[in-house]
Order: structure tokens, then sequence, then C-alpha cells
């Protein structure tokens, strides 16, 4: 009975958000690129916020983060320290982006790197290596919903189910809506979170702790070891750590695929500086789940799998169809993240390699709704037959991505570095990271190894610039925004 | 690209607040509200954020000129 009810709203609000996500798309061009994969550089100011948070704010940083406080603690405070420095690094880079992008009509990171060093070859090898990169976390948002579909219907539906669900209402809407679609969706998402984090944030606390004071009180007695660095465990995440990866994040997340096809929607560059001024206050609302997974750490103590600590203990005190909510928030939390991953890697693959010779060009909409469907059915399929392999990969995933710094902001920036020096620096870099991560070095004495291997990888490049620099036309670079300004 | 903007010296605020201060506020005792002090000051970060980069864009002649743009 309880499944049923839990079932049924689950269902209710998954069609809700497909038929929104198709209703956007309506009376707008059906076929140009730009439309679908940046939103025709059309979004105002609340739109990209709505989007933004609901890319940045998946399921994991819901789930995920209860989870870390349940078995570490503090150290998952990681999470909202370089989210904060990168909404303030994104006020110079988002705009930066946004007005090269503009001028040069190109749609994300892929293609900018083809067009400053007028080299599709590079463009296209950024488009794999970007596309390596992110489809572990197309699994980690499959696996992060098809766990909630199964707490929420209480185990009525299993996981193998649960994971298709995820590709087809994902699919469903992204194929024909693309961006906007992810943003309309988005708007329900953002919603429902607020509003169940709320309600949990009161229920929670009273149900298990009779208040928030004995709450504190108890965790604090109890749980000590969890709330300084490095926290519980043997985890090698102390300052250092913390510090690195908040530097090294922070700055990446500023050039990441999808906050850059959320900042090129932006309709101007004031939209995306205003967004980075109110992104900020959505990171409040994590230290709800954070909290909750120190609470949840006492009252629903030994969980095998952390992540669902925050579910377990809701599902003791909410009603079917307030868990059904719930799990409504926690399902939209997994599929808008998981579209906008999608999307932009169909948009590399149409734009830097599929698309990029002159027969095909015009023909760049359908190939990256293509690559975005089979982008998702790839990861499906790794997910029922060989799950490990994303799962090992996503651990290098972000440090890996963070090599693409200096060929996507550093060379618009820099007149004298060559296409050599930055295919050079881009390999160590992926190379040196891969090997610490793989052979179980990462932290390294405490640092983050994608920071080290960005260091190399800043190394060369400064060294082969130095033998042999470029001269760079002036119209391939950024321009700065004071000259923006004059025009 | 910072020639002209010293007001975007307030963007490295978030770094101080989160990172910066860490040797000082990795301590559960003075209890804030109830809260150990590092979870109280990562609270305190948070709220102070926006207003760092909202300082930031007050003082940067290029937020200026383009104030009016709106949508």
């Amino acid at each position: 009975m309880n499944a049923a009810v839990s079932i049924g709203i689950l269902a209710a609000f998954l069609v809700l958000a497909v038929a929104l996500g198709l209703y956007s798309a309506r009376g707008r061009d059906r076929k140009a690129l730009t439309e679908w994969s940046v939103g025709g550089r059309s979004f105002g100011t609340l739109f990209v916020w709505v989007l933004m948070a609901g890319e940045t704010y998946t399921s994991f940083s819901f789930l995920g983060a209860a989870g870390w406080s349940y078995d570490k603690g503090v150290p998952i405070f990681y999470l909202v320290a370089y989210l904060a420095i990168g909404f303030a690094v994104g006020y110079v880079v988002g705009p930066l982006l946004w007005t090269y992008a503009h001028r040069n009509g190109l749609h994300n990171i892929s293609d900018i790197v083809a067009h400053r060093f007028a080299s599709p070859a590079l463009g296209a090898g950024i488009a794999v290596l970007a596309t390596v990169f992110l489809l572990p976390y197309i699994q980690v948002q499959i696996t992060g919903m098809g766990v909630v579909v199964a707490e929420v219907s209480y185990g009525a539906i299993g996981l193998g189910l649960a994971y298709f669900l995820a590709f087809l209402i994902t699919e469903a809407f992204l194929v024909v809506s693309g961006l906007r679609g992810s943003a309309w969706v988005s708007v329900l998402k953002d919603l429902l979170v607020v509003v169940l984090m709320v309600v949990i944030f009161v229920i929670v606390p009273l149900h298990f702790f009779d208040g928030y004071g004995q709450m504190f009180a108890t965790i604090t007695e109890h749980r000590a070891q969890w709330l300084t660095l490095p926290g519980h465990g043997d985890t090698g995440l102390g300052i250092g750590w913390f510090v690195s990866t908040s530097v090294l994040n922070g700055v990446v997340i500023a050039i990441f695929p999808t906050t850059v096809a959320g900042s090129l929607a932006a309709a101007n560059p004031q939209v995306v500086r205003r967004n980075a001024i109110f992104m900020p206050f959505y990171q409040i609302l994590l230290f709800i789940p954070i909290l909750l997974g120190f609470a949840a750490s006492l009252a629903v103590p030994g969980l095998g799998n952390s992540d669902l600590s925050l579910f377990r203990m809701a599902a003791e005190v909410l009603p079917s169809w307030l868990l059904g909510l719930l799990g409504v928030a926690g399902t939209l939390s997994a599929i808008v993240p998981m579209a906008v991953f999608m999307l932009v890697i169909g948009t590399m693959w149409a734009r830097s390699i599929l698309g990029a010779h002159p027969r095909t060009a015009n023909r760049q909409r359908p190939l990256a709704q293509l690559v975005a469907f089979l982008a998702g059915a790839i990861a499906l399929l790794l997910t029922y037959i060989w799950p490990n392999a994303l799962v090992r990969l996503s651990v290098v995933s972000y440090e890996g991505l963070a090599q693409l710094l200096p060929a996507v902001l550093l060379a618009l920036l820099w007149r004298r570095m060559s296409a050599t020096a930055t295919v050079s620096g881009l390999t160590v870099g992926v190379v040196f990271t891969c090997v610490l991560v793989f052979t179980g070095n990462d932290p390294v004495a405490g640092i983050n190894a994608g920071l080290l291997g960005l260091a190399a990888n800043l190394l060369v490049v400064l060294a082969v610039t130095a033998i042999r620099p470029a001269n760079t036309p002036p119209e391939l670079l950024a321009q700065p925004e004071s000259v923006t300004l004059k025009q | 690209m910072f020639r002209g903007r010293a007001s975007l010296w307030w963007l490295l605020g978030p770094a101080v607040l989160y990172l910066g201060a860490l040797p000082f506020v990795n301590r559960i005792h003075p209890l804030v509200l109830g809260m150990p002090f590092l979870m109280f000051w990562m609270l305190v970060s948070t709220v102070a954020t926006p207003l760092f980069i909202w300082l930031a864009a007050r003082g940067d002649p290029v937020w200026r000129a383009n104030r009016k743009q709106r949508q």
C-alpha cells in the first residue's frame, strides 16, 4: 500500500517532468544546434541560475554529502568551499568564455580550443578526452537515481529496472529539447528540493533527538572525531588535502563543460556575472544533508551504503506520500545533471568530430542528438555489464578534466602558447595524474594529485613555450573586457 | 583582463575564509548556537561568499558599464 502511494507520486511527477521538458521546445528553432546546445544564447538571470543550480547540485550533492558526513565527517565541506571559490572565479572566467564563444560562434570547450589553435585535430582530441572523463558522471547519476527509486518504492522496483528508467526519462526530453528542456525540468527540481530539504530539516531532529539543541549536543559528545579535519577514520583528508582540492576544483569548475554550457546559454555576459553573485545562496541548502548525515550516524548507525543515510532516516518519519515527493526531488537531482552531461558530450562530438567536416557541418544538431543518446546508452550498458570500470574511472575524472585548464583558459590569454606546448603539457598532466591516482597515491603527502598533475602540465607548457613560442593572431585570443565595452 | 579592475581582489575573499582561516577554525569549541565551531565557520563563509562577489562587482568598471543590461 505504502509502495503504491510513493510509486504513484513518483510516476506522476516524472511524467510531468518529461512533459515540461518536451513542452519547452515548443515554438523554438528545430534546426540550429545553438538552440539545442546553449539554449539559443538567450537565458536571463533567473533561468541561468535555475539551470546552474540544477546541474551543480546533483543527487551526489545531497545523498553523497550526507554519506560523506556519515562516514568521514567535516571533510565534506570541501564541496561547499570549492563551489564558493568556483563562483568567485566564474565572475571573471564566465563572461570571458561567453564573449569569446559568442564572438566566434562556439558551443563548448572543444571548439573553443579548436578555434584558438586553428586546429580541428586538437579540438577533436579534447572532445574525446573530455568524453572519457565525463562518462563516469552519467553513470554516477544513473546509479544514484536507481538507488533513490528502489528506496522510495520500498524495494518494489529493482535496481536494474530503475537504471533503465533513469536513462529513458532523461533521454526522452533531452534529445528533443536540449539545454532549454533541462532548465525547465530544473525549475521543478529546485522547487521540490528547497521545500523538501526544509521539511526534513524540521521533522528529523524533532523525531530522533527532541530538537536541535539535543541533536547538536549528542553529535558533539559522540561524534567529536567527525567534527574537525581530517575527520573520522584513516582518510588522509587533512587541511592540506582540503585546501589543495578546493583550490583545484574551484578553478576547474569554471571551465567544466557543463558549467560552460550554462554560461554560454546566458543572453549577455552581465547575466553570467549576476549569476556568480546569486548562485552561492543555494549553498546554504547543502548544510542540511551534511548536518543530517552526522545525525544519521547516530540515528541509523551501521549502514552498508552510507549514501542511503538520509533516505533511511526520512523513511522512518515521513508518510509515504512525502517520501514519494522526496524520491521525486532525488530523482530529478539525478536527471537534470545527467541530461546536461549527455548534452555536452553530444555538443562536443557534433562540433569537433562528426560535424567538423564541411560536408557534415549542416547536420550538427542531429549528430549532437544522436551522440547524446549514445553516450547515455553506453553509460547504461557499462552500468549493467561492467559497473566497476566507470567507478574506477570516476576517481580520476575531475583531476583529469583539470588538465584542460591551460588549453581552455590560459591559451585564450597567452599569445605565445602554441598547440605543441598545449598537447605536451596536457599529455604529461593526464598521464602523471592517472599514474598517481591508480597507484593509490592520491592524495600525495596530503596534496591533491590533480593539482600536482596540473603543476607538471603547466611546467611543460612553460618550457615548450620558452623554447618555441607561437605568435597567435590577436583575433584568436580573448579580448580584454574593458575593450569589449568600448564597442 | 584585470587592468583597472582593482575591486576584483574581493574575489579572493571566499578562499581566505574557507581555506586561509582553516588552521585557526579547525576546532569544535566554542560551540556557537550549539554548532561545532568549524561548522559554524563554514556557514559564516557560505553566507559571506555572495557578499564578497557583490563587493567585487560593485567596484568593477565592467559591471558598472553593463549594469543597465537587464534580463
